[in-house]
């Protein structure tokens, strides 16, 4: 049978790419840099930053939503893609520094005495000022641009081929991949981890090379590359929930048995995603942390990926757009709330701010979601979708109620 | 000048005031006022005269001015540069009392008046000052008071009066404290070597710290380097090559430059500082200054240097080494009795071999207290997520719930042993309450669905977390424990623990058994296990499996409570307090086997060893400990993926 | 047909955007950054109603320049990121004169590369540990040599501790200062097996062993002292398995860098009573200054609360920008900065507090010994101590000096007589 290209099969993946392209354009002509100055400089970091959250929550989807592995550990990934970055913009910037400094000494220094003065100055903070060995590509922008996909790759692959070999499941898996981020947490909260502990590595949206470029510019390019690395990763998964490959994915996710018993590799179709997603993860952080500015160990602690869970699981598991709509706006509106602009409410007796309480509001209306409205936000478009076509009433296809299921298989 | 003018004022004034006692005996305060600057300065390194003025005078009232002083009550009169004893009746006013007759002088005001705050260095001299006043004074407390300074700063000067003091010495506990310090001080000062090294034999089998610390002292070596061999009068406690671990070729080398016997050998530092000197018209010694940019090319320009006369020349490696072979190194016991010396070697190696034991048994009790630790906050969850299979993240809340409620209570119940009585049956109240509530209101929706279980629970936990906070602030509150829970058994000075822990232990042990009983032994036990196995069967039974459940997840979270209240008592009551222990909690039951108490019970005991292990292999690190438990249990879980105590045939479900 | 969810998506991002808000001269603002939620919340929330307390008092004495202060108050939620960006949104969204705030060294590193680039002007008020001299920053707080050297003067001399256990908690602040304290140790003749350094995560609750371990630090007969920079709740489980090891301040005395009053009220001192903490200020301070600030300050917060150190340091800076804004005559950070040195405003503790061209204070070092009812008895108060930015006591930094108002330079090599950087290092 002759397939129809991806985007027929799936036009929402046009509308999603016109709407972000739209979206992009519009925040540029908004922007100080190259429009009218509407929107400032940091609510353009905002956006930006949303954006990356936006492509590891699509990551998340993949990962739990079709494939059914509630995985803890995504922002580990995420994190580790931050830190790959970190280390080459960290190393480069204070290279110049350095060097322009030693420069106007009487005897111009050795290569080895520009290595340890960069050293003393990155490290002098945490009082130390040799090189950690993981630090060996940090002044190659290539090599670490690769680390930045290897390393959450790779981590991904040896832990998920260690725990899909001896078949770890369900709320097991969960509990293991939270305890490898704490683990990773934990270790990159050590000095002796190389990664400046606690202080983590910061100043890093200064680019190297680009000091004397505003940050008002730096910040829409990012934008942009955020945007990219988006409709990339929004297509890229498209394409693989919607062929074979996707199938199986699902058909593990409602019944790992039966698929197994069919004779397809379970444990090697949930390793080819848990690693793929890593990836996207850790090109995610990449892209995220040069406009957060700083990442420490504390942005991977196992809360985070718990929050992951939380945005995919509002906005509408099962489906990308899903991701994207819950990722961009519980972050967003969570900002809205935490940053002292939502209005008090007066309650007369006490005064409801919202500082103090919007996490409770969070956590309840997660609460909420989870046994009202398993199909979160996206499943409003589903009321639309249903109004058109008639509804087939079919039994849920596996164990595992709540997503749509049965729509899913017939297509 | 005017202060002299005071001075004699005020000695008119007491002469005129003062009782004819203190005439007869003389009075303390013109050696106060001697010393007067000293005391002012308040400072250890130079308060030592005005104490040996004070304890050398012969007055009787010496001591008691000396513990008047000791105990930051005496006062200096501004005025009159004089010193009182004064007792605080408010912030404006004192009461005066005469140092010499302890007479009432009436009320002062406070702002006439300076306090002197001998720190604690300067309080540990005068209680030294007060050793020979007080060893044989009628009242024990200054007896122990004495002793216990001795402990601190053991001297010479004090060897005989102890002797003396031990005769007549009634208290039993005082007696053998005064008969060990004897010991002691015996093996560090007394003249005779004989008598020295018996007691250093007498005491080798004593793991006191106190021991330690006396031999270690008489052990003192000092490297030094000889031209030739050393003399034979030194006491040499070994001899050291160049080169080897204990004195690095380097650290060797140098020693002989700073005694000015060899000449310095440049760092890359010291050359580049040679070359920035020597540069002429942008060159050194012939060579551009831009390629002086490698080591070579600096060590090729340096040698020019040398050549031409203008830097001095660096020994090559072989001198080095020729220089070094002239030499001898050598530790030399500050000790000169050979003997002596020998027999304290051997005494704190047999010392040091039963340390090790101790650490061992300490380490292992360290161990059980952490995995007590563990199992009590992990217990409820063997319950909820054990039984039932329910994931609940909000566990961690539940303990943190507990532990407030403790603190709460001990606002309200005066005494902490009655509020902690209070306390126990509320927290579980408490958190019955909320894990009942949770269940009915949301988990029993979800009962087919664990992972989102774990989602909607996690949503009740970040809720709850806030929630305290808004109500108990961020601060951590204090939980006090009562008396009778504070200080810690000690078996020696390597072997101790806290009777806190022993608590936690206790209070493990009984909710294991009280777990084996419910589970086992009661009915809601027997319909518990009946729902967990098959629902529909259980119902069909005439069993309601909506009470069972609400009441099982009830017990696992008022089971939490407690843990809360005795976790909070051990470390600290914060709103954060739960998530230090979900994640490990959850490690736990998972490594230890899901449905399985006893398994629950292995896991805790695994991870409390294992991390108390690995800490002692890496003391200066306990993250690093946390985070290989961590990987190891990742790792372990891949050989037995249920866990220790895997559950078999029906009950293990899919 | 499923245009909406993608519509949801754009509206979402596109929904919330902020108007900026236009420059003014008056009022002036005065922008606190300080966490108002997340695990810093318990600290930094006083620090904010510090500032709200002295703004509020400087309006009723007349405001400034003939303008009303206006406090412009935001949360970075004791997250680092959001540090810089609240920052950045204070400076180009809010347009404020000037920013109070941050509490950890890592939420200064956080902000420095966005207050340098938009030239904003920031007063951090917490003892820290030095290494660092930005252009933009008054650090109102003690440097290590205003209280981690002196303290272990202390130890040495009046104490005559003979071995340290340094203990810390795992960050920036410990790491550097407990480098900076092992090289002075040894500087001072105490050998490297003699110190015993111990890191220990946040939070930290099982004690037993590390205190097990100091205690057989005694082992060698030399005096053993603790100097802790153990952070935030950690504590309470130190001082409880310390207590509980029947350990006296006789014994093994500890001195604290970051117990202060506030962090004391949540622990039963009674066992912990000649333990020591070392700050510039302590409530028990007897002053008229202090007793007024104490005073207003309860009134305003409640009789329960208590003082503390970093408030002091809000409270000197505060006053001192509030002159120098009035020599400059304008808010301009250039103007106010060159105004700023030299400014001397009197501490609570008696004394005066002078700005150093360095943008560090001269304080007066002050030791305590905790006392049964949580609060500190003052038995050592030294002369003020010009703050250094570079300690003496390494290598590397011994050579660096900082001087804003001569040099124009923060990380000045007094060997090779060159600027190493204008920005600071973060």
């Amino acid at each position: 049978m002759q397939r129809r290209p991806l985007v027929a099969r799936h036009p929402s993946i046009l509308i999603f790419l016109a709407l972000l392209a739209l979206f992009t354009l519009g925040v540029t002509l908004l922007s100080e840099a190259y429009g009218t100055g509407y929107l400032s400089t940091s609510f353009v970091k905002t956006l930006g930053k949303t954006l990356c959250l936006c492509l590891v929550a699509v990551a998340m989807d993949l990962v739990w939503g079709y494939a059914g592995i509630l995985s803890l550990g995504h922002f580990a990934f995420f994190g580790l893609g931050g830190y790959m970055i970190g280390m080459w913009l960290m190393y480069e910037r204070t290279r110049d520094i350095v060097a322009g400094s030693m420069a106007e000494a009487a005897i111009p220094p050795t290569e080895q005495e520009i290595v340890d003065a960069i050293g003393t100055q990155i490290f002098g903070v945490v009082g130390a000022s040799e090189f950690p060995a993981i630090w060996a590509f940090a002044d190659s922008l290539l090599l670490q641009l690769v680390l930045v996909v290897a390393v959450p790759g790779l981590l991904a692959l040896v832990f998920g081929w260690l725990a899909f070999r001896s078949r770890v499941t369900g709320v097991y898996l969960s509990i293991l991949t939270q305890a490898m981020t704490l683990a990773l947490a934990l270790y990159l909260f050590q000095n002796d981890s190389g990664l400046r502990g606690n202080n983590g590595l910061s100043g890093l949206q200064n680019i190297p090379g680009l000091t004397d470029v505003p940050q008002s510019h730096v910040s829409m390019w990012f934008l942009w590359a955020s945007a990219a690395a988006l409709a990339l990763g929004y297509v890229l998964s498209a394409w693989i929930v919607s062929g074979k490959f996707g199938s199986v994915l699902r058909g593990i996710r409602d019944n790992e048995a039966r698929v197994r018993f069919l004779g397809y590799p379970v444990e090697q179709y949930k390793l080819m995603i848990f690693t793929v997603t890593a990836m996207i993860a850790g090109i995610a952080g990449a892209l995220y942390y040069p406009q957060a500015g700083i990442i420490n160990p504390a942005e991977i602690a196992p809360i985070a990926s718990i929050y992951l869970a939380v945005w995919v699981a509002i906005g509408g598991r099962g489906r990308l757009y899903g991701a994207v709509i819950g990722a961009a706006f519980v972050s967003l509106v969570s900002s809205w709330f935490t940053g002292g602009q939502a209005p008090d409410v007066n309650l007369g007796f006490y005064t409801i701010s919202w500082v103090d309480w919007w996490l409770i509001l969070l956590g309840l209306s997660f609460v909420a979601v989870t046994i009202f409205a398993p199909r979160g936000i996206g499943g409003l478009v589903d009321l639309i979708a249903d109004a058109r076509r008639p509804d087939r009433h079919g039994a849920d296809l596996g164990p595992d109620q709540g997503a749509l299921r049965e729509k899913e298989a017939d297509r | 000048m005017l202060r002299v003018l005071f001075a004699s004022l005020a000695f008119l004034c007491l002469a005129l005031t003062a009782p004819a006692r203190a005439q007869d005996e003389g009075s303390i305060q013109p050696i106060l006022q001697e010393q007067s600057e000293l005391i002012q300065e308040s400072s250890r390194r130079t308060i030592q005269p005005a104490i040996d003025a004070i304890a050398a005078s012969g007055l009787s009232q010496a001591q008691t001015v000396l513990e008047t002083w000791q105990a930051k009550d005496m006062w200096l009169r501004l005025t009159d540069g004089q010193y009182f004893r004064a007792e605080r009746i408010n912030r404006e006013t004192y009461r005066l009392f005469d140092l010499d007759t302890g007479e009432d002088l009436g009320e002062f005001p406070a702002d006439d008046l300076d306090q002197i705050k001998p720190n604690s260095g300067i309080r540990g001299l005068i209680a030294v000052a007060l050793v020979q006043f007080q060893l044989s004074d009628p009242d024990p407390e200054n007896r122990r008071a004495a002793l216990q300074s001795l402990e601190r700063d053991p001297n010479e000067d004090a060897l005989a009066p102890l002797r003396n003091s031990i005769e007549g010495e009634t208290d039993p506990d005082l007696l053998a404290k005064k008969q060990r310090l004897e010991r002691l001080l015996t093996m560090a000062y007394d003249r005779d070597p004989e008598a020295r090294i018996a007691a250093i034999e007498e005491m080798s089998e004593d793991t006191g710290v106190d021991v330690r610390a006396t031999l270690n002292p008489i052990l003192s070596t000092r490297l030094r380097v000889f031209n030739g061999a050393p003399p034979d009068s030194l006491n040499i406690a070994r001899t050291l090559t160049p080169g080897s671990d204990a004195l690095p070729r380097a650290e060797a080398y140098e020693m002989l430059v700073s005694a000015g016997d060899a000449p310095s050998r440049l760092g890359p530092d010291a050359i580049k500082d040679t070359l920035a000197q020597n540069i002429t018209d942008g060159e050194v010694a012939g060579i551009q200054v831009h390629n002086l940019n490698t080591q070579e090319t600096r060590r090729t320009a340096y040698d020019r240097l040398v050549a031409d006369g203008i830097a001095p020349p660096v020994p090559t490696e072989a001198e080095v080494d020729a220089t070094l072979a002239q030499y001898i190194f050598a530790e030399v016991y500050d000790e000169p009795n050979a003997a002596v010396t020998t027999a304290a070697q051997a005494a704190l190696d047999s010392i040091a071999t039963r340390v090790a034991v101790g650490q061992a048994v300490d380490l292992t009790l360290d161990a059980l207290s952490l995995a007590s630790i563990y199992f009590l906050a992990a217990i409820g969850l063997a319950i909820t997520f054990g039984v039932m299979g329910v994931i609940n993240m909000a566990h961690g809340e539940f303990i943190m719930m507990g532990a407030y409620t403790g603190y709460v209570v001990q606002q309200f119940v005066p005494g902490p042993t009655a509020s902690i009585l209070v306390a126990i049956p509320l927290a579980f109240a408490v958190t019955f309450g909320a894990g009942v509530a949770m269940e009915r209101l949301v988990i029993r929706f979800l009962y087919n669905r664990p992972l989102e279980t774990l989602l909607a629970t996690f949503g009740i936990s970040i809720a709850l977390q806030q929630l305290a906070k808004n109500i108990f602030g961020t601060q951590a509150r204090p939980l006090t424990s009562p008396d009778w829970l504070d200080g810690a058994w000690v078996l020696n000075d390597v072997v101790s623990i806290s009777y806190i822990r022993i608590a936690i232990f206790a209070l493990a042990l009984i909710f294991l058994a009280l777990f084996l009983y419910i589970m086992n032994r009661t009915r809601l036990g027997l319909e518990t296990r009946a729902v967990t196995q098959n629902r529909r069967m259980a119902a069909s039974m005439g069993i309601n499996p909506d009470r069972v459940n609400m009441l099982t997840f009830g017990l696992g979270s008022g089971i939490a409570g407690i843990a809360g209240v005795a976790i909070g008592l051990w470390a600290k009551v914060t709103s954060e307090l739960g998530q230090d222990y979900i994640v490990q909690s959850f490690m736990t039951v998972v490594v230890g086997g899901v449905g399985n108490i006893w398994g629950t019970l292995l896991g805790a005991t695994m991870i409390g060893f294992l991390q108390k292990g690995i800490e002692w292999f890496n003391p200066s690190n306990t993250l690093a400990a946390q985070t290989y438990m961590i990987i190891f249990i990742i790792i372990f879980i891949q050989f037995r993926p249920r866990g220790i105590i895997a559950l078999r045939g029906r009950a293990a479900g899919d | 047909m499923k245009d909406l969810k993608s519509t949801l998506c754009a509206a979402a991002l596109l929904g919330a955007t902020a108007a900026p808000a236009m420059a003014q001269d008056c009022p002036i603002k005065v922008g606190v950054l300080h966490s108002l939620s997340g695990t810093m919340a318990i600290s930094e929330t006083t620090l904010k109603d510090t500032m709200l307390m002295l703004i509020d008092d400087q309006n009723a004495a007349g405001g400034l320049l003939g303008c009303e202060l206006e406090a412009v108050v935001v949360d970075p939620a004791s997250d680092w990121p959001l540090f810089a960006e609240k920052a950045r949104e204070l400076l180009t969204v809010q347009d404020v004169d000037v920013i109070f705030g941050n509490w950890t060294s890592v939420s200064r590193k956080s902000v420095l590369p966005v207050i340098e680039e938009l030239n904003g002007l920031l007063f951090y008020p917490v003892q820290y540990e030095g290494e660092e001299s930005s252009k933009n920053v008054f650090y109102t707080g003690a440097a290590p040599n205003q209280q981690a050297i002196p303290a272990t003067d202390y130890f040495l001399e009046e104490l005559g501790v003979e071995k340290f256990a340094l203990l810390g908690t795992d960050y920036v602040y410990p790491r550097t200062t407990n480098n900076i304290l092992e090289s002075y140790l040894m500087d001072k003749g105490i050998a490297e097996e003699d110190i015993f350094v111990n890191y220990t995560p946040f939070g930290h609750s099982d004690w037993s062993k590390i205190v097990a371990d100091v205690v057989a630090l005694g082992a060698d007969g030399k005096k053993v002292g603790v100097i802790s920079t153990i952070n935030g709740d950690a504590n309470i489980g130190f001082y409880k398995e310390l207590a509980a090891a029947g350990i006296s301040a006789d014994d093994i005395p500890v001195v604290a860098f970051s117990v202060g009053e506030e962090e004391l009220s949540g622990l039963d001192t009674s066992n912990l009573v000649g333990h020591l903490a070392a700050w510039n200020y302590f409530q028990s301070a007897d002053t008229e200054a202090n007793a007024d600030f104490i005073a207003k300050w309860k009134e305003r917060m409640g009789e329960e609360r208590v003082t503390n150190d970093p408030m002091e340091a809000h409270y000197i800076g505060f006053n001192m920008w509030v002159n120098a804004v009035e020599d400059a005559g304008t808010t301009d950070v250039d103007a106010v900065r060159d105004a700023m040195y030299g400014q001397e405003f009197p501490n609570l503790t008696g004394g005066t507090a002078v700005m150093l061209p360095n943008h560090h204070l001269a304080k007066p070092v002050l030791i305590g010994e905790i006392q049964e009812n949580g609060q500190f008895d003052i038995i050592s108060q030294t002369e003020e101590v010009p703050g250094d930015a570079w300690t003496d006591y390494l290598p590397e930094s011994a050579v660096l000096k900082s001087d804003w108002q001569e040099l124009g330079c923060g990380m000045y090599n007094t060997e090779t007589e060159t600027c190493v950087q204008i920005k600071s290092n973060y």
